[in-house]
C-alpha cells in the first residue's frame, strides 16, 4: 500500500472497459447522456458499434438494458449514481433484478462527491440496490481496484450495481494488488477497534488508523469493496478481535456499509459496541466544493477520528487529525 | 429581504418597465455571477434571458406562479429576481458558494420559484399539481414554467403532457427552451425531437414556434398563450446557448461554460455597454 498523498489517474474503468470488450464480444457499453463524465467517451470512439446512447431516459434505458442481457449481451450501463438508482428503480426491480439478468449498472458521483446538491447527490444508491433481490453492490475508489471491476462483475450470474468516483482516482494500492469480488481485506491489523470502510472513505479511515497509532489505539482498517454480498466471515472475524466497531461509507448510514456490518455483528451475537460515520438521516446540499460537504457532513477522517476516541471512552478531547496537504495531481483524504 | 421569497407569496412586489433591458440585465448579473468560480450555468442564464425577462414582465406578482423545471437554469430567475429587487446583493452574491442558500442547480431551499427541481423532467408534473389546486381553489393564477428541450428525453415530461391537456389546464403555460444542448452535445445527435410543437399539438397543447430571443414575439405569443384559457398552453422558443454574448469562444460548452478572469472583463464590458446603448 502507498502512503498519502496518493497520485491519481483518470479513467482507469473507461481505459479496462475498452480493453474488457476487445476480448469479450457480448460487452455493449449503454450511456445515458453522460457519456464523458462516465469515462465512455473512449468506448465510443473506439468501438462505436457497440456503443448505445440511449439519452436522458433512465426508465427506458433500463427496460431496454434488461432485454439486451435476456438476449445474451451484457450491457454495462452508465449514469451518475443518482439517476441510476432512484430513477428507474421500478424497472430496475422489475426487467433486470426479478428476472435476475447480468445487467452492469455503473453509477458514477458516489455520495456528496459532487457539490451539486441533493438532486446530484447518490446518497441513498447503495441501501436502495441492497435491497434488491439478486443485486450484487461494489463500491470501490482506488484506481487500482477500479481498473479491475469490470472484468472482476463481468461473470456474475445476476444483476451488478458498482459505483464509481468521477474525474481523479487515487491511487492507493500497489501496483499487485488483486480485487477480489465478494471478500473484504484486513489491510492494516489492530485489536481496539475494527474499522470498516467502502470506497472513497478508505482513504479517510487509513488517515484515521495512522494517526490514532501516536495514542495508543490500535485500529484495523477492513476495506469492504463488495457490499453485498457481504463477506461476512472477515466481517465477523475483524469484529471479534476488536473492542468496538466502526464503519466509514460515503452514504446514508441507513441501509449501506453500516447497517450490513450491524446486522453480521448482530447475528453473530458479538455484542460490540458500534459506530456508523456517514450522512446522519439527512440530505446534503449545493456547494462550491467537495470537500467543504466532506467536512460539514462528517465524511472525515477528523470525524472518525472523534468516533473512535469516543466509543472507546478515551478521557479528554481527541486528538486532531493530520493536515493532508496534495499538489495538483494528488489525492489526499478530507 | 428574505432569501425565501417566491414569486407568488402574497403582497410580493415588482415592476417590468421594460423587459429587453430586463434581459440584458440578467446577461450581466449572471456573468457577474458566474465569474467569481470561472465557470458555470451561465448558458442557460444566455438562453432564457428573453424568457425570464417575459415571464417578469407578464406575471402578476404576488399572485402567478413560476416554476422552473431544470434545476440548472435557476441562474435566470436568481439573477432577475436580484435586478427587481427581490433578492437582496448579498444573497445572490453567495451563488454557488460553499453554506450558501442560493445553490448553483436548485433545491427545494432555493427562493423566487415557487418549485424548482435539480433531477430534470419533473418541474411540468409539479405545475400540474400547482394548478389542480388552484382550480379546486376557484383561483386564477397563471403557472409559467420553464422546460427545456433536452427534458422532454425523459418520459415523465409526456406524461405530464397527457394529463396536463386531458384535464384542460388552461392556466399552464410552458416556456420550452429550445436551445439544442444537453451535456454530451446537441440535442438533435442524442434524440430527435422535431417536430417539437406538432407534438404538443397533438397532445392537445395550445403550441406555438418562435425565436426565443425575440422579445416582441415572445410578449405577444405569451399574451396569445394566457388568453387561451380553454387548454395549456407551450412557446416553443427557439435559443442559443452563447446568445447576446459575442466575446464567448464559438466552441463554449453551453451546458457548462468557462469563463475566466479575462473572458469575464470582456463579458463586462460588452453587456454593460450594451446596456448603455439601450439606455441612450
Amino acid at each position: 500500500m502507498r502512503e498519502p498523498p496518493y497520485p491519481t489517474e483518470v479513467k482507469p474503468y473507461g481505459r479496462a472497459l475498452v480493453d474488457l470488450a476487445r476480448r469479450r464480444d457480448e460487452v455493449l457499453c449503454v450511456s445515458g447522456d453522460l457519456t464523458r463524465q462516465c469515462e465512455v467517451d473512449l468506448f465510443q470512439a473506439e468501438i462505436p458499434e457497440r456503443f448505445i446512447h440511449a439519452g436522458m431516459a433512465e426508465a427506458n434505458m433500463m427496460s431496454m438494458a434488461g432485454a439486451l442481457a435476456r438476449c445474451g449481451h451484457i450491457p454495462f450501463v452508465h449514469t451518475f449514481g443518482v439517476f441510476a438508482t432512484r430513477r428507474p428503480f421500478d424497472q430496475i426491480a422489475n426487467a433486470i433484478a426479478y428476472p435476475g439478468l447480468p445487467v452492469r449498472i455503473i453509477g458514477f458521483m458516489p455520495g456528496v462527491s459532487t457539490p451539486g446538491g441533493p438532486s446530484h447527490q447518490a446518497t441513498d444508491d447503495v441501501a436502495l440496490m441492497r435491497a434488491l433481490p439478486g443485486m450484487t453492490v461494489v463500491d470501490v475508489a482506488d484506481a487500482v481496484e477500479v481498473r479491475q471491476v469490470a472484468e472482476a462483475v463481468i461473470d456474475v450470474p445476476g444483476p451488478v450495481y458498482v459505483r464509481l468516483k468521477r474525474g481523479e482516482i487515487p491511487v492507493i494500492f500497489d501496483e499487485g494488488h488483486v480485487l477480489r469480488l465478494g471478500q473484504a481485506e484486513v489491510l492494516v491489523p489492530g485489536d481496539d477497534v475494527a474499522l470498516f470502510a467502502s470506497g472513497m472513505m478508505l482513504a479517510a479511515a487509513l488517515a484515521a488508523a495512522r494517526a490514532l497509532v501516536d495514542h495508543a489505539v490500535s485500529v484495523s482498517v477492513i476495506n469492504v469493496p463488495t457490499i453485498k454480498p457481504l463477506d461476512t466471515a472477515t466481517v465477523r472475524d475483524a469484529a471479534a478481535g476488536a473492542r468496538v466497531a466502526v464503519t466509514a461509507e460515503n452514504h446514508t448510514i441507513i441501509g449501506g456499509l453500516g447497517s450490513a456490518v450491524a446486522e453480521t455483528i448482530a447475528e453473530a451475537g458479538l455484542g460490540r459496541p458500534l459506530r456508523r460515520v456517514g450522512l446522519r438521516d439527512t440530505f446534503a446540499e449545493g456547494s462550491l466544493t467537495a470537500p467543504y460537504l466532506f467536512d460539514k457532513y462528517g465524511l472525515s477522517t477528523r470525524t472518525l477520528i472523534e468516533t473512535i476516541w469516543s466509543v472507546l471512552g478515551r478521557p479528554g478531547p481527541a486528538p486532531d487529525a493530520p493536515a493532508a496537504p496534495a499538489e495538483t495531481g494528488e489525492y489526499s483524504p478530507v | 429581504m428574505s432569501a425565501t421569497v417566491h414569486v407568488s407569496a402574497p403582497g410580493t412586489h415588482w415592476t417590468v418597465p421594460d423587459p429587453r433591458e430586463l434581459a440584458l440585465r440578467i446577461r450581466l448579473r449572471a456573468v457577474r455571477m458566474v465569474a467569481p468560480q470561472g465557470f458555470g450555468y451561465l448558458g442557460q442564464a444566455l438562453s432564457s434571458a428573453e424568457q425570464v425577462a417575459a415571464v417578469f414582465a407578464a406575471a402578476r406578482p404576488g399572485v402567478d406562479r413560476l416554476v422552473c423545471s431544470p434545476g440548472h437554469y435557476v441562474i435566470g430567475p436568481f439573477a432577475a429576481a436580484a435586478e427587481l429587487g427581490l433578492l437582496d446583493d448579498e444573497a445572490v452574491t453567495g451563488y454557488g458558494q460553499n453554506g450558501s442558500p442560493v445553490e448553483a442547480i436548485g433545491t427545494e431551499r432555493s427562493p423566487v420559484m415557487d418549485y424548482t427541481c435539480g433531477s430534470l423532467g419533473q418541474g411540468l408534473s409539479a405545475a400540474l399539481g400547482f394548478a389542480l389546486s388552484d382550480r379546486l381553489r376557484g383561483s386564477d393564477a397563471r403557472i409559467f414554467t420553464m422546460v427545456s428541450d433536452g427534458e422532454l428525453e425523459e418520459g415523465q415530461v409526456w406524461e405530464a403532457a397527457l394529463f396536463a391537456a386531458h384535464h384542460r389546464l388552461g392556466r399552464l403555460v410552458v416556456l420550452l427552451d429550445a436551445n439544442n444542448s444537453q451535456v454530451d452535445g446537441p440535442v438533435d445527435s442524442i434524440t430527435t425531437l422535431e417536430p417539437i410543437a406538432a407534438k404538443w399539438s397533438a397532445f392537445g397543447w395550445h403550441a406555438q414556434d418562435l425565436d426565443g430571443h425575440d422579445m416582441d414575439a415572445l410578449s405577444s405569443a405569451l399574451a396569445a398563450a394566457s388568453a387561451d384559457t380553454g387548454r395549456p398552453s407551450v412557446l416553443v422558443c427557439r435559443t442559443s446557448t452563447v446568445h447576446g454574448l459575442d466575446c464567448l469562444p464559438p466552441d463554449a460548452d453551453g451546458h457548462f461554460i468557462k469563463l475566466p478572469p479575462e473572458l469575464a472583463t470582456a463579458a463586462e464590458k460588452e453587456l454593460t455597454g450594451k446596456l448603455e446603448a439601450l439606455r441612450a
